[in-house]
């Protein structure tokens, strides 16, 4: 074995509804979401040894398995890199545990309540100390705190360097937001959105606006991962990671301002291995789920997924491309971090199953590989999944 | 000091030299001994060549725009009665890809230009620290 290629597959998919208000704990939303991937795939909590989930989560492994009541737990790991690094990263560290027999059955999660700030605090806003210490000594000091803010520097470099704009990055959130209206569990089914919406809504950080960013959600949503041969006697069809990687790039200084000069990406490192390990070629690829963040990193994930090349993803991204039902490549099918909700991108990997299950409700025809990506802007991951071919 | 203030950065052991030029109003930043080239922000060692002996050199403090943003949205306390306010990535004459974070003042935010030339100034925080920001040439 050279690579975790095909040696692991998704049997269990599992999430709460998507909220602004949970009204219960993170650890009660981590208990259903895992209970019910548990459940989706025909199996109990005995079965399960191995949890994985995303650093900044507050639920810890121990205290899972003692609600769920998992007797031994062998393996438990965790992926840095905030909400970007995990959806991913989790279920790739899922995939080599169970590959290597380190584990039979892993659980990979996410669950919180980040909208209504019980347990997690809200990303868009700063903290209150007084005084910044490491990187942030650097950024703070000037007003730069939040993602978007950030973002929103390689933005307008992107718009600069290929002509990209605004209204290219809108063509992003309005296909969330189209997939979003026709899935009734979405924070924002019934709100729909036009690039005219889009282009009205306020600056956050120009060029950077509201409708780039993603929401902010309590929810939790989990899978389960088992040795390809293990699934194959379980309750679903088997859905295949065909290839998993983790990867970080280039940066010119530590942040999330993106070195736009470099060839050299977290999203290029990982795709440079990923296609080849998994005998998959991007044209092979039939539904995109891209972690969507916020619009201008999507296109660039496009880009350097090599999906298209720098430069090109506005044109990508446009005439209707990425959404469903007329779309060639239909991307995010429940409404992603933009439009379904922010359960930073474990949503779009239980999307991608049903894809590959055939059960979703924006199902594309004949799905047969989805590639699904963690978020860019930091160390990220990125998966093919395929079905049984 | 006012708890309206953004947050004042705290040196550290190998970034007091840093802190301490801009108090006196020097830009300065490692210049490694190994290759001669700049890096921003402060690390032990180079990032071209990973070699650990460096000099603070002093910068004309000169530069261009490489990008910005305008902020509008107030994530912080301080930012209510700061907004809009102009964050710039500055690329300094000294280098290519030798880049910092500073905030870009006295400017009509439709005035700013990629390429736009600037010249680093100081303003003092609340804290007492100066900072190095930049102001349109
Ligand atoms: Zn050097």
């Amino acid at each position: 074995m050279d690579s975790v290629a095909n040696q692991a597959c998704i049997v269990g998919i599992g999430h709460t509804e998507y909220s602004r208000d949970s009204g219960r704990s993170e650890m009660t939303l981590a208990c259903e979401a895992i209970g019910a991937a548990i459940a989706d795939a025909g199996l109990t909590p005995a079965d399960i040894d191995g949890i994985t989930k995303y650093t900044m989560d507050n639920n810890d492994p121990i205290d899972i398995a003692r609600n769920l009541g998992i007797p031994e737990l062998r393996y438990a790991a965790e992926v840095n890199y905030g909400g970007g690094g995990g959806p991913v990263g989790t279920i790739a560290l899922g995939a080599m545990a169970v590959a290597t027999g380190q584990a039979k059955a892993v659980v990979a999660f996410r669950a919180m309540n980040e909208r209504s700030g019980r347990g997690t605090p809200r990303f868009g806003q700063a903290g209150t100390a007084p005084g910044a210490s490491g990187v942030a000594s650097y950024f703070s000091p000037y007003g730069l705190f939040s993602p978007a803010q950030m973002v929103a520097l390689s933005a307008r470099r992107h718009m600069h360097l290929y002509g990209t704009e605004s209204r290219h990055f809108g063509e992003i959130a309005v296909t969330c937001r189209h997939h979003a209206n026709m899935n009734p569990n979405a924070m924002m089914h019934g709100r729909p959105m036009s690039i005219e919406d889009h282009q009205a809504s306020r600056m956050i950080a120009a060029p950077l606006r509201l409708l780039d960013c993603c929401l902010e959600t309590d929810g939790g949503a989990a899978v389960v991962i088992t040795r390809a041969d293990r699934a194959r006697d379980l309750r679903h069809p088997r859905v295949f990671i065909a290839g998993a990687g983790i990867g970080a790039g280039h940066w010119n200084y530590r942040s999330m301002v993106k070195d736009m000069d470099s060839p050299v990406s977290e999203s290029t490192v990982i795709a440079k291995h990923l296609f080849r390990d998994a005998g998959i070629k991007h044209s092979d690829i039939d539904v995109l789920f891209i972690y969507d963040h916020f619009t201008p990193l999507v296109m660039m994930a496009i880009e350097d997924f090599g999906f298209c090349k720098r430069g090109e993803g506005k044109d990508f991204v446009s005439n209707g491309r990425l959404r469903w039902p007329d779309g060639e490549l239909p991307m995010n099918t429940s409404g992603g971090n933009l439009s379904e909700g922010y359960m930073h991108g474990m949503q779009n990997v239980i999307e991608a199953v049903r894809q590959l299950r055939g059960v979703a409700r924006c199902q594309v025809k004949d799905a047969r590989h989805a590639f699904v990506s963690a978020g860019n802007a930091v160390p990220t991951s990125a998966m093919i999944l395929r079905n049984e071919l | 000091m006012s708890e309206l203030s953004f947050p004042y950065p705290i040196p550290e052991y190998g970034t007091e030299p840093y802190w301490a030029a801009c108090n006196e109003e020097r830009l300065v930043m490692q210049r490694c001994q190994a290759c001669g080239k700049f890096r921003w922000h402060p690390a032990p060692l180079c990032i071209y060549c990973s070699h650990s002996g460096y000099d603070w050199a002093p910068l004309s403090g000169r530069g261009r725009v490489y990008t910005w943003t305008v902020i509008t949205h107030a994530v912080h306390p301080a930012a209510v009665a700061r907004v809009p306010y102009v964050v710039v990535e500055v690329e300094l004459d000294e280098q290519r890809d030798l880049r910092m974070v500073s905030n870009l003042v006295d400017c009509e935010a439709d005035a700013i230009q990629f390429d736009a030339p600037v010249r680093v100034a100081f303003e003092t925080h609340a804290s007492g620290q100066k900072l190095p920001v930049f102001r349109l040439t």
